[in-house]
């Protein structure tokens, strides 16, 4: 389980002080999946980087299973699983040399990194490209990679920007059947994604972000409620005031 | 550090020497630095030795002006290796050219001053400023002054005086400078060529590290792994310190081959096993250095192009001492062996010369230079966890 609670980020640029993140407060439970919605730039990318520890909320607090952020940063990022908006990976080693460097730095052992590698890539289709060079690979295999990557020590916290981004549409479509799979081993899953038909076809519950805070959240039913529109797009773009970054 | 750290620190050692081993075009250019290191030398050695050798002993030649004036000095030249050559049309010309390096001018007056027992002029031609020419100018002045010499004692055996009455003083040289401290001289610039790739050997690795995995967007992903900063940055630097030492080592023992093996040079150079071996801690601290510094510029630079950039300033730091000691050689004193770069010089000369270096030297020297490594490297892992570093663009 995830919790974030009154987070805030400010970045300092030439111009003065850029508000990414302003008062951004969220609960994703395990057996959930949670969808962060928002146009480009609205403070998606930086929200997940302060709950995987990359930054910290000034202020504001992330408790990952009940470890808190800051104080047990090393515990939170044992116990999450996280596919970063960057998913650069190792063009000299194979996919699953790249997947077994994350293992040991998960201090797991060589059989466990083994079974776990097998594993993965039954469930996200890798067995062809798994022992080659990953340089030369396409967007959908350095992908599958870094998730695999991602996922190694079986965390029960999964945190993913943008999966889905430049992938093909069968890539995406077995990205959504591993995505359900998660959830139902009851793991927590945060994803985000500026795609509404995408959040709304996976989320159990979504919170739409716009400039840096959160202008609705709930399951697709309670927004529809709350902005008293019966379409869920006509929804999202009320909730954001613009339909800017909400299509494909 | 905790023993998760540790194995942290391996894992990131051992994946990044695996990554760069697979990098042909960079174990390419280390491999071919690690060859032209002692190639480099041992042809300017040979060079040097071979220029010095033909000088001092193949024929000299040298145009005489005026040769018709002074039929007797001519025929001695002849009689001590000199090929006496025709005057050229316009002596200062020929020098200025540079078509003769030497060229003796004899005057008209020559004869009549002879006959009288006044000093007979006798004009060298030269240009004091090429080096090449410096030899041969000195052994026609050593000629003119033997034969001066010969003449005036001949000149007053013939008016009953002891030659030794103008010879007050009897000048002779004792040479302390041990053969090894010779070779010294025509290596002074080994120690530079040493440090520069202790210092830069593993700089193409230490770069791609940290300014390449932030542009290749792998920097991130590693980061959220629990491993802490400090220990993904300690591997790292742990690879390029083993990369660096590992092309030293390959330096050395082709250095080693090349000066045991090579054409001979007439110099002698000490490839001892213990020399060796000395060489390399000389130059620990030196890897040590060169990857600390580089890790904080590549931690702080904006990409791996910045980082790169720095490289240049970096090629010229080993090589200030150098200059400085061949502008104004000093005294090799204690506090020396504290200075980064100029404690190297002055070690790996001592070494070279086979001079001994004390206990206390040794220390200070390891302890300075182990120190400022350690510092840099701290510094290093401060920018490590600034939030900036992961995040590229």
């Amino acid at each position: 389980m995830i919790e974030a609670r009154n987070l805030h980020k400010a970045f300092a640029s030439k111009t003065g002080k850029v508000v990414a993140v302003d008062d951004v407060s969220f609960v994703a439970n395990n057996g959930e999946i949670t969808g962060l919605l928002g146009p480009n730039g609205a403070g998606k990318t930086t929200t997940l980087r302060m709950l995987y520890t990359l930054m910290r909320p000034e202020p504001g607090s992330v408790s990952v299973d009940g470890f808190d952020s800051v104080r047990d940063a090393e515990a939170v990022r044992r116990r999450l699983g996280v596919l970063p908006d960057a998913r650069g990976v190792y063009k000299r080693l194979t996919a699953r040399e790249n997947i077994a460097y994350f293992g040991r730095l998960h201090q797991m052992p060589e059989s466990e990194i083994a079974a776990r590698i097998a594993l993965l890539s039954k469930a996200l289709d890798m067995d062809d490209f798994l022992d080659r060079q990953t340089e030369g690979f396409s967007q959908g295999q350095r992908t599958k990679t870094a998730i695999a990557r991602a996922l190694v020590h079986d965390p029960m916290n999964v945190i993913l920007d943008e999966p889905t981004n430049g992938l093909d549409v069968m890539t995406t479509r077995g990205l959504r059947d591993f995505l359900r799979q998660l959830r139902a081993e009851g793991r927590c899953v945060i994803f985000s994604s500026h795609i509404m038909q995408e959040v709304a076809a996976l989320c159990d519950r979504i919170v739409v972000i716009a400039k840096g805070r959160v202008v609705a959240q709930g399951s697709a039913d309670e927004l529809r409620a709350q902005t008293g529109e019966g379409d869920l797009e006509n929804a999202f773009v009320k909730a954001i005031g613009s339909d800017e970054g909400l299509h494909p | 550090m905790n023993h998760n750290a540790i194995a942290a620190m391996i894992t990131v050692m051992l994946k990044e020497l695996r990554d760069l081993f697979r990098d042909k075009r960079t174990i390419r250019i280390a491999l071919l630095m690690a060859f032209f290191n002692p190639l480099l030398m041992l042809g300017l050695i040979s060079m040097t030795e071979k220029r010095v050798s033909s000088q001092l002993e193949k024929p000299l030649e040298l145009p005489v002006v005026g040769a018709q004036y002074a039929p007797n000095l001519v025929a001695w030249l002849s009689g001590q290796n000199v090929d006496v050559l025709p005057a050229p049309v316009d002596a200062d010309a020929t020098i200025r050219n540079q078509d003769r390096d030497v060229i003796l001018s004899i005057g008209k007056d020559y004869p009549k001053d002879w006959h009288d027992g006044m000093p007979a002029k006798v004009e060298i031609v030269h240009d004091s400023s090429r080096q090449d020419a410096q030899i041969p100018v000195e052994r026609v002045e050593n000629l003119l002054q033997a034969y001066s010499q010969t003449m005036g004692s001949l000149r007053l055996v013939a008016r009953g005086v002891s030659p030794a009455v103008v010879s007050p003083l009897r000048v002779a040289h004792r040479d302390l400078a041990t053969p090894e401290s010779k070779r010294g001289l025509a290596l002074s610039f080994l120690p530079y060529l040493l440090i520069l790739s202790g210092f830069l050997g593993g700089a193409n690795l230490v770069i791609d590290a940290t300014a390449g995995e932030r542009e290749r967007q792998s920097l991130e992903p590693l980061l959220a792994t629990p491993s802490t900063r400090s220990a993904i940055m300690s591997g790292k630097i742990a690879a390029a310190c083993l990369f660096g030492m590992l092309i030293l080592v390959l330096t050395l023992v082709l250095y080693k081959l090349a000066f045991t093996y090579g054409p001979s040079t007439g110099l002698k150079f000490d490839v001892s096993l213990l020399t060796m071996s000395k060489l390399l801690l000389v130059l620990a601290p030196v890897v040590l250095l060169g990857t600390t510094l580089l890790t904080l510029i590549a931690a702080s630079a904006k990409s791996v192009k910045e980082a790169q950039g720095y490289m240049n300033i970096l090629v010229m730091l080993p090589l200030i001492p150098t200059l400085i000691l061949l502008v104004n050689p000093i005294k090799t004193q204690i506090w020396q062996f504290a200075v980064p770069f100029l404690s190297q010089n002055q070690l790996i000369m001592k070494l070279l010369r086979m001079e001994v270096v004390t206990p206390a030297e040794w220390s200070i020297y390891l302890l300075s230079g182990f120190g400022l490594g350690l510092l840099l490297w701290a510094v290093a892992a401060q920018l490590y966890h600034r939030e900036r570093l992961a995040i590229s663009a």
